[in-house]
């Protein structure tokens, strides 16, 4: 590797963790409370 | 180096590489899909392929983690250097899973007879402005586009084309694929499903992943600093017998490229630390078979002048080394490719 690319990549995994991690975080806490009834079918709750 | 199409080169290592490689995918995939429908049988079709859905698209996401932490571990302990050996058939592997994962979405939906709801989710402009409710199938899709793009220039006729930066920049992407999977992941299943494993799974996968990048980077960066040129504007490498037999001392100017000094028995040269091939740093490989060999993929130089053994036409810039006070020394200024630069070490000192 090059070091302009090296640097690159020490720029850019900080940056990357930071936006992911908050992400994954966010998504994790704001999910909403799971239903208390029956699973639905699959017709029900496309993918 | 010339920019025409030579087919794959396979050799004894590439095709055990592969055979491992396939054999690990087919087995946690019929391990997935055989303790999966043990635990919780599927009811029809659309089960069926739910669940096939999931063991494709949790072993492309472990096999992402697994090919983004090769790089950062290879550079922490040299044990891990074979598996970078063959890493684009890991990757063009991984896009074919995926891709898979998205066609077996896909035909989800076709059985149930309910395509458009699927264009109805991907059109629902509004959901891009939220976060949770988010079209989480987009993120995947942009993810495999990018793989997509990865696995059709993989072949070394593009790195010739390209040249090694510019191919390795485009393949840097490979990270933004990463983080648009963890959030497909994140707004897709982890929403829906409320078993620990999955989040568990995808936050300790990302963690280690990172976690090797910045330690990675944290060790590059201590070496890139360089060190200072005296007066004539040579560097201190260090007493010939710091250098490893058969291996190399990387030093680098402040700002610098860095440059790899190699020690043969009594013969000392130096060359750039960069392959020709895909800019692997060859000051971490060895000397083998009395040739400099890049530890990534086994590219071979003359320690003597940087040249490739015919009939290979590879060259590096090679550097003059001379030996001050006990100590070697190395000028930064690069001879031309193909300079002979060698100087044989005393005999007392070798």
């Amino acid at each position: 590797m090059m070091r302009p690319h090296r640097a690159a990549h020490r720029a850019l995994w900080p940056a990357l963790a930071l936006a992911i991690g908050l992400g994954f975080v966010m998504a994790l806490f704001l999910r909403p409370p799971a239903p208390l009834e029956a699973p639905r079918t699959a017709q029900e709750n496309p993918r | 180096m010339s920019v025409g199409f030579q087919a794959v080169q396979w050799n004894r290592d590439k095709i055990v590489y592969d055979g491992v490689l396939f054999a690990g995918v087919a087995l946690y995939i019929g391990a997935f899909m055989i303790i999966g429908s043990w635990t919780a049988p599927p009811k029809n079709a659309a089960e069926w392929i739910d669940l096939r859905i999931r063991a494709l698209g949790t072993c492309a996401f472990l096999m992402l983690s697994l090919i983004l932490s090769i790089g950062p571990l290879a550079r922490i302990d040299r044990r891990f250097l074979p598996l970078l050996y063959n890493r684009r058939h890991f990757g063009v592997t991984l896009f074919f899973v995926a891709a898979l994962h998205a066609l077996s979405m896909l035909q989800w939906f076709y059985v149930q007879d309910a395509l458009p709801n699927l264009v109805t989710e991907l059109t629902d402009w509004p959901a891009y402005g939220k976060f949770i409710g988010f079209p989480f199938k987009t993120l995947g899709i942009a993810a495999l586009l990018i793989l997509l793009l990865l696995a059709s220039t993989s072949h070394d006729y593009w790195l010739n084309f390209l040249t090694p930066p510019v191919w390795k920049a485009l393949h840097m992407a490979v990270y933004v694929a990463y983080g648009l999977v963890v959030l497909h992941v994140a707004l897709g299943v982890v929403q829906d499903d409320r078993h620990p494993a999955i989040p568990l799974m995808l936050g300790i996968a990302f963690a280690t992943v990172t976690l090797l990048h910045l330690v990675a980077g944290r060790r590059e960066r201590a070496m890139d600093r360089g060190v200072d040129a005296d007066g004539e504007g040579w560097l201190a490498v260090g007493p010939p017998l710091s250098i490893p037999n058969k291996a190399a001392r990387s030093v680098a100017t402040p700002g610098g490229e860095r440059i790899a000094v190699y020690r043969d028995d009594e013969k000392i040269g130096a060359l750039t630390n960069v392959c020709a091939h895909q800019n692997g740093p060859i000051g971490e490989g060895r000397i083998i078979d009395g040739l400099v060999t890049c530890p990534w993929h086994g590219y071979q130089y003359r320690l003597e002048d940087g040249c490739a053994p015919p009939p290979f036409t590879e060259k590096l810039a090679t550097y003059r080394v001379r030996i001050k006070d006990g100590v070697v020394e190395v000028d930064p200024r690069p001879l031309p490719p193909g300079t002979p630069a060698t100087i044989t070490l005393p005999s007392d000192k070798a």
